[in-house]
């Protein structure tokens, strides 16, 4: 049975995460970098260039001018949202194929993350008051892992997603009996690899950590938030099938009832306006 | 895309129970004194305030109410067994029904005028107190997400900042970079332009003294070996003394042609822009080889296009130079037939005419694979030249070097065995003649007239190299003249002390004090009474003392040099018998008419 680390070492070889991407991901962590070397890097790949400048004017930032360079768009939406641009395209494409078997499929998971993402960049600027950026980027990317194993250990995963019954027991249990690891781990290996924020990776490890209550603002907490929020409506990874929510955050979301009620009132809108950036045909 | 229920996402959290208490606890603060009961459509019930409640023991009642209520009745009324009005009000948005009663209250509250209204209004307000706690709520997270942006934005525009000042420094440094590579450059330049300089300055100073170094012997080769032809010698000597002047007439010729060469590759020529005659130039040059010509029974023509300006503007003696150099080689290789010098006008325009040369001859020709290379050094028509014809290879290329700096170019028309065209075109500016002067026709009326003697002239030679002072004075005493040698400067300076002279030699390089620095000093002398009584040779003279340049250096500043420390003539070394007697003769005439 694989470790996790041969998982990602094997998926890091076959190099199906675009370069650029990577690079451009680390350099946002760099204090010294500028929208020059942002550009640089991103010329590189001209098309990303186009799919970026697509999304970043695209009705999910609702920029009144048009962005028509990079380095304009590093003045108007910031690195960061364009290093979660540079995520969404580089995990679009790894979303694609594979076949629906056990209730799971790359387009699902896809939505899901989709999903996850918007919900969880919502409940942080509208629960919490805070910035959604790193949430969303949590959102986009936490079940990346579930690829990395879909696309390495393809047959144990679906015999894994066969056996998890949220009733009995957990989709990490499954995975980790049958595959000999799971994907929150997958998922944070390369999440490090990637030099994601600190807070991102911590999020993607515990996502399924049910036994710990984290602090109710932490990405962690809103990303499990989302995830509840998501397989409720029917986005979840496993079709049909998903963890219930920690009792801490049951308690919370029963308190806060009418804040959750407008934030699902509101997210078929949202969910509208980010279109350009989940539609897996996009 | 899946179904998805938006609305009951958080069903399995809240039991209804919860939501109904809340809408309840809502509708009590607008009943404050009234008993309310809700019952969800489900079946669920909650009671405000909590035990106790009339309603409880009303249950048919209510159950009637309620049956009434569902069937679509905004608002109905009951009388309980205890004789109290109960009231049903369905809320359709919360899926429940609202039984009320009012403790304390008689009689049927609708059938009073506002009884209805004030009911109904009660109800409503509350259900609008409900939605402005979701409207509350709704204000709150659009606050919270303003509050987000802004921050959003702040951190956005620090970040900008950063990156300004970041980029800022960048292109500072970059600029610091491009400054110090500059100033390095600069540095190296300078500094290579430093060396160039010296390395120019040396090859000057090395070609001066090649110059001199080399026209030394050769003066005294040269000169001895005519006076050597001039003595007492029997046929075998006289024919090694020819072959020697002849040998050494041909070294000196190599010799300038390549000072000449050189000079002109280091850039050190300097074109003159005087007027000159075209034709007596031309002229000039054929007559140099209409004897030869003659005695080889080559025909020699001159054909000069009639609309041609007669006064032209340019170095007539680097004109010459090319001309005589092209005649002669055309003479060389022309042994029947003829050789022409044809000028012809090119294109005109204004004071501007381009004059085209063309030397033709009827000689060897050349091959055509040849014609290029004979432009360049040491190269000549083919190897045996040479050995058959004799010359350096230099000429040509001095000529196309000279032709290049003059603004014009030069090539060759040439069949092997016909003949061969040097053609040459120069632009040049023209000059209107001016009329002659009457002087200038004293002046050719005397070159006519007769030459006399040198006379006795008193010479005093100024010279270092004993070779040389023995060549000058046979020469000068041959002419009848007295001489007194110098061997510097300041010997020369002592000879003028105590004797008159009518004229000095004074070679220009010396050492103590050389001829440019005595001249300088004589004049000195000369321009003041006090001093001039010091010298006998100066004190009683009328007119300055002629002093004559001799040097080696044969070039243009050497000869303004001498002129400038005021001479009143230049010889270039090696000395020329006829050049100097000439000039000793013109000396003699002059002091003779002003003596009369």
């Amino acid at each position: 049975m694989p470790s996790a680390k041969e998982l990602v070492t094997k998926f890091s070889d076959l190099k199906t995460l675009p370069h650029v991407a990577l690079r451009l991901t680390r350099l946002v962590n760099d204090e010294r970098s500028t929208m020059q070397d942002f550009e640089e890097i991103i010329k590189l790949d001209p098309v990303l260039v186009t799919r970026l400048l697509r999304l970043v004017n695209s009705p999910y930032f609702g920029l009144i001018n048009k962005v028509e360079s990079i380095p304009k768009a590093v003045v108007y939406v910031g690195m960061k949202n364009l290093r979660n641009l540079v995520a969404v395209e580089a995990l679009r494409n790894l979303f694609r194929g594979g076949e629906a078997e056990n209730g799971f499929s790359r387009k699902n998971l896809w939505v899901h993350s989709a999903t996850v993402a918007i919900v969880a960049e919502m409940i942080a600027k509208r629960i919490f008051g805070q910035e959604g950026e790193d949430v969303f980027l949590a959102g986009i990317i936490h079940d990346v892992g579930l690829i990395i194993e879909d696309q390495l250990a393809g047959e144990a995963l679906r015999r894994a997603c066969g056996v998890y019954d949220p009733s009995k027991n957990t989709l990490v249990g499954c995975e980790q009996e049958i595959i000999g690891c799971d994907h929150s781990e997958v998922g944070t290996l390369l999440a490090k690899d990637w030099r994601l924020p600190p807070e991102v990776i911590k999020a993607i490890r515990h996502h399924h950590d049910r036994e710990k209550k984290y602090p109710l603002t932490s990405i962690t907490s809103i990303l499990q938030l989302a995830e509840y929020i998501a397989g409720k409506l029917n986005y979840s990874p496993i079709v049909g099938r998903f963890d219930p929510l920690p009792p801490h955050l049951v308690r919370h979301v029963r308190s806060m009832m009418a804040n959750y009620k407008v934030i699902m009132r509101d997210l078929p809108g949202e969910m509208a306006k980010a279109k350009d950036l989940y539609d897996p045909n996009a | 895309m899946i179904p998805t229920d938006f609305d009951n996402v958080f069903a399995d959290l809240v039991d209804g129970v919860e939501d109904l208490r809340g809408l309840l606890q809502t509708l009590r603060r607008r009943l404050p004194h009234a008993w309310l009961e809700l019952h969800g459509d489900d079946g669920v019930v909650v009671t405000e305030p909590a035990g106790g409640s009339p309603l409880a023991a009303e249950a048919a009642t209510i159950a009637g109410l309620l049956e009434q209520a569902l069937a679509g009745n905004e608002l109905v009324a009951a009388q309980g067994r205890g004789g109290e009005w109960f009231y049903a009000v369905p809320l359709a948005k919360a899926e429940a029904v609202l039984v009320a009663a009012l403790p304390g209250r008689q009689g049927n509250l609708l059938v009073e005028p506002h009884g209805r209204d004030l009911l109904l209004s009660a109800v409503d307000y509350a259900l609008l107190d409900q939605e402005q706690q979701l409207l509350v709520i709704e204000n709150q997270q659009v606050y919270r997400q303003i509050n987000v942006h802004k921050q959003q934005y702040s951190a956005l525009i620090e970040d900008n900042f950063r990156q300004y000042r970041l980029i800022q420094e960048k292109e500072k440094e970059y600029a610091r970079k491009l400054e110090s590579e500059i100033a390095r450059q600069t540095a190296e330049l300078r500094s290579t332009n430093a060396r160039l300089e010296k390395a120019s300055r040396l090859q000057n100073e090395f070609l001066a003294n090649m110059s001199h170094e080399l026209r030394t012997p050769m003066n005294a080769i040269i000169g001895f070996s005519e006076l050597l032809s001039e003595t007492d010698l029997d046929p075998d000597q006289s024919e090694y003394a020819k072959t020697i002047k002849e040998a050494a007439g041909n070294l000196l010729v190599l010799i300038n042609d390549i000072l000449d060469l050189a000079k002109i590759e280091a850039g050190k020529v300097e074109l003159d822009s005087e007027p000159f005659a075209l034709r007596e130039l031309v002229e000039g040059v054929a007559s140099l080889f209409r004897l030869p010509a003659a005695a080889k029974k080559v025909a020699f023509m001159v054909e000069i296009e009639e609309g041609l300006p007669a006064l032209l503007v340019g170095d007539g003696n680097r004109l010459r130079q090319i001309l005589i150099n092209l005649v002669g080689n055309a003479m060389k290789f022309t042994d029947r037939g003829r050789v022409a010098i044809i000028v012809q006008a090119g294109r005109c325009c204004g004071e501007q005419v381009e004059v085209i040369f063309s030397v033709r001859d009827t000689g060897i020709g050349i091959a055509a694979d040849r014609q290029q290379a004979i432009f360049d050094k040491f190269t000549q028509a083919d190897g045996s030249t040479t050995r058959k014809y004799g010359g350096t290879g230099l000429g040509l290329a001095i000529c196309s070097q000279l032709v290049k700096l003059m603004g014009g170019d030069i090539r060759v028309e040439s069949v092997e065995g016909e003949g061969s065209s040097f053609i040459f075109s120069i632009p040049m500016a023209s000059r209107r003649p001016l009329p002659l002067a009457p002087a200038a026709e004293a002046a050719s009326v005397e070159a006519d007239a007769p030459v006399g003697g040198v006379g006795a002239l008193r010479i005093l030679l100024v010279e270092d190299n004993p070779v040389n002072q023995r060549l000058a004075s046979i020469i000068v005493s041959k002419q009848g003249c007295e001489l007194a040698v110098a061997s510097d400067g300041l010997e020369a300076l002592a000879q003028l002390r105590a004797h008159p002279f009518d004229l000095v030699l004074m070679d220009v390089q010396m050492p103590n004090m050389d001829g440019l620095e005595a001249t300088r000093k004589i004049r000195e002398i000369e321009a003041s009474p006090a001093g001039r009584a010091e010298y006998a040779g100066l004190r009683d003279r009328q007119r300055p003392l002629v002093i004559v340049g001799l040097t080696a250096h044969a070039r243009k500043e050497d000869e303004q040099a001498c002129y400038g420390v005021g001479m009143n003539g230049f010889l270039s070394k090696p000395i020329v018998k006829d050049r100097l007697v000439a000039f000793l003769r013109e000396e003699a005439e002059r002091l003779a008419s002003s003596s009369s």
